[in-house]
């Protein structure tokens, strides 16, 4: 039987969200879909806060929901807390803006 | 009295409201301090403060001129005392004019016409005090359903946002659209980011898709604008302490509380909910107490906040019954919890249950139940503005 407190919104997702403490070490049977998937989480995660279902490289997507919620910013590989740490968004990245506007904010 | 009905007060304008307020307006910052004297004299009047309503550019004359006309024509409100202190931008008496024609008592006191503040508050208590008695003695009558207005926002979402409480507050608004011919609104366009094309898809036409579409390209222009990354606001740090990890998982959360059925337009902040039944979007920031603000000035009755972690986000004029689905919220903020649907979540019960659990609860409030921010005085009053002061 998988784990009714670990989430999985789409069977696309890589992330399950946890509705209950998880600890380090402890193997974890999560549902994606019709299937079943064994996880061994990798460190301590909160109430609420998400583990990695499989391995994601450095730079892929971050998938919840059906949909992109970012990128990874380093490998997570599954069973690690995925948040902010590890995950970057792209959307409003003024940080990002090319020259010409950052020139004609600064005018 | 049947199902299809409650108990509101009726107004000249055809519209019904569920609860019977005065209130008190100020039109410049240098009215508040009168505005809200005044406002502690006279049993139940609310008092209307905030920065705004000089040195704005246009738009912002308008946001701010529609926002405060919004609250004062409100279906909520008997009655409205305008209260300026010289000459502004936004004129006293204009205001005081344009919420007559709504056929609610109303009425303009100036700070400098009376020669200061001392004969501007009598004169404002007065007027309030006479508003408040008559108010008091208008009685509830039968009204359909379809009257009301269900207005959605989300506050200090986590993780739990999207996977429960979200869901409840969709079935109930959609609820009242479909079973019963009302009205639904939601808003904070900056959470749509990452959503926005299933988002649009829902537009009742090609113009409201491309309008939906347009605003939110406008907001990720307005924010990458300040040469900042946008990640240092959102998520908030209450919404990461939740688990929410980026601005797009937030969003698709929030979504989430606005179902899945058509989107009939998207209006300007703080502009009138139209009247014809269906879903609305208001193009708000995703700032709660601004966005909040202008789902009152568009008139919803009442507002569904759903929260993760729990807010005292209110509106005085708008009741906002709060529910959430964090057994753990539940817990830690009693007094911002009106509906606890956790076992929704963790436990045994069923979203048709948690829905049933708030559904209830909206009903038992049209028809006259304080809510917890009501009984405890909580509000918040922030109207959005979008450019600078000169």
């Amino acid at each position: 039987m998988p784990d009714r407190y670990l989430q999985v919104v789409e069977p696309t997702d890589n992330v399950a969200t946890a509705l209950r403490e998880l600890e380090a070490g402890e193997t974890v049977s999560v549902g994606v879909g019709d299937e079943e998937r064994t996880v061994e989480i990798a460190e301590d995660v909160i109430f609420g806060h998400k583990i990695a279902i499989e391995d994601i490289a450095s730079g892929e997507t971050i998938t919840k929901y059906g949909k992109s919620i970012g990128n990874a910013t380093e490998d997570i590989p599954a069973g690690t807390w995925v948040h902010v740490h590890n995950v970057e968004s792209n959307y409003g990245r003024g940080d990002l803006a090319d020259d010409e506007q950052a020139k004609v904010v600064s005018e | 009295m049947n199902d299809n009905q409650f108990l509101g007060y009726e107004r000249d304008d055809g519209s019904v409201g569920i609860r019977n307020h005065t209130v008190i307006v100020s039109t410049a910052p240098y009215a508040n301090d009168t505005v809200k004297r005044a406002a502690d004299i006279v049993e139940d009047a609310i008092p209307i403060t905030h920065p705004l309503g000089r040195c704005q550019t246009k738009p912002d004359v308008f946001q701010t001129y529609r926002t405060l006309l919004g609250y004062a024509t409100h279906p909520n409100t008997y009655g409205a005392v305008v209260v300026a202190h010289a000459g502004e931008i936004v004129d006293g008496d204009e205001l005081a004019e344009d919420i007559a024609e709504t056929g609610r008592p109303s009425d303009s006191v100036n700070i400098h016409r009376e020669k200061g503040v001392m004969n501007a508050l009598k004169r404002t208590v007065n007027s309030a005090q006479e508003m408040a008695q008559d108010a008091s003695a208008q009685k509830r009558v039968p009204s359909d359903m379809s009257n009301l207005t269900f207005g959605i926002n989300c506050a200090t979402s986590d993780t739990t946002s999207g996977l429960c409480q979200h869901k409840a507050t969709a079935n109930a608004v959609w609820r009242l659209i479909d079973d019963y011919g009302g009205r639904g609104c939601f808003a904070e366009t900056p959470e749509f980011f990452g959503g926005e094309n299933e988002l649009s898809e829902r537009a009742v036409n090609d113009e409201v898709k491309q309008e939906i579409l347009e605003r939110v390209e406008h907001w990720d222009d307005r924010l990458q604008a300040t040469g900042y990354d946008v990640r240092g606001a959102q998520p908030t740090p209450d919404n990461m302490d939740g688990g929410l990890t980026t601005i797009e998982e937030k969003s698709l959360g929030a979504l989430v509380k606005s179902g899945d059925g058509p989107i009939q337009d998207i209006i300007d902040y703080g502009a009138k909910i139209p009247r014809d039944s269906g879903m609305y979007i208001m193009d708000t920031p995703g700032h709660g107490a601004e966005s909040v603000t202008g789902i009152g000035a568009g008139g919803a009755h009442f507002m569904v906040i759903s929260t993760g972690q729990g807010h005292t986000l209110s509106n005085a004029v708008m009741p906002t019954i709060k529910i959430t689905g964090n057994p753990g919220s539940a817990e830690r903020v009693p007094e911002e919890t009106d509906v606890d649907v956790s076992e929704a979540l963790v436990g045994d019960e069923s979203f048709d249950w948690a829905t049933d659990q708030l559904w209830d609860e909206i009903v038992d409030v049209v028809n006259g139940k304080v809510t917890l921010s009501e009984a405890l005085g909580e509000s918040q009053f922030a109207i959005h503005r979008i450019g600078p002061s000169t």
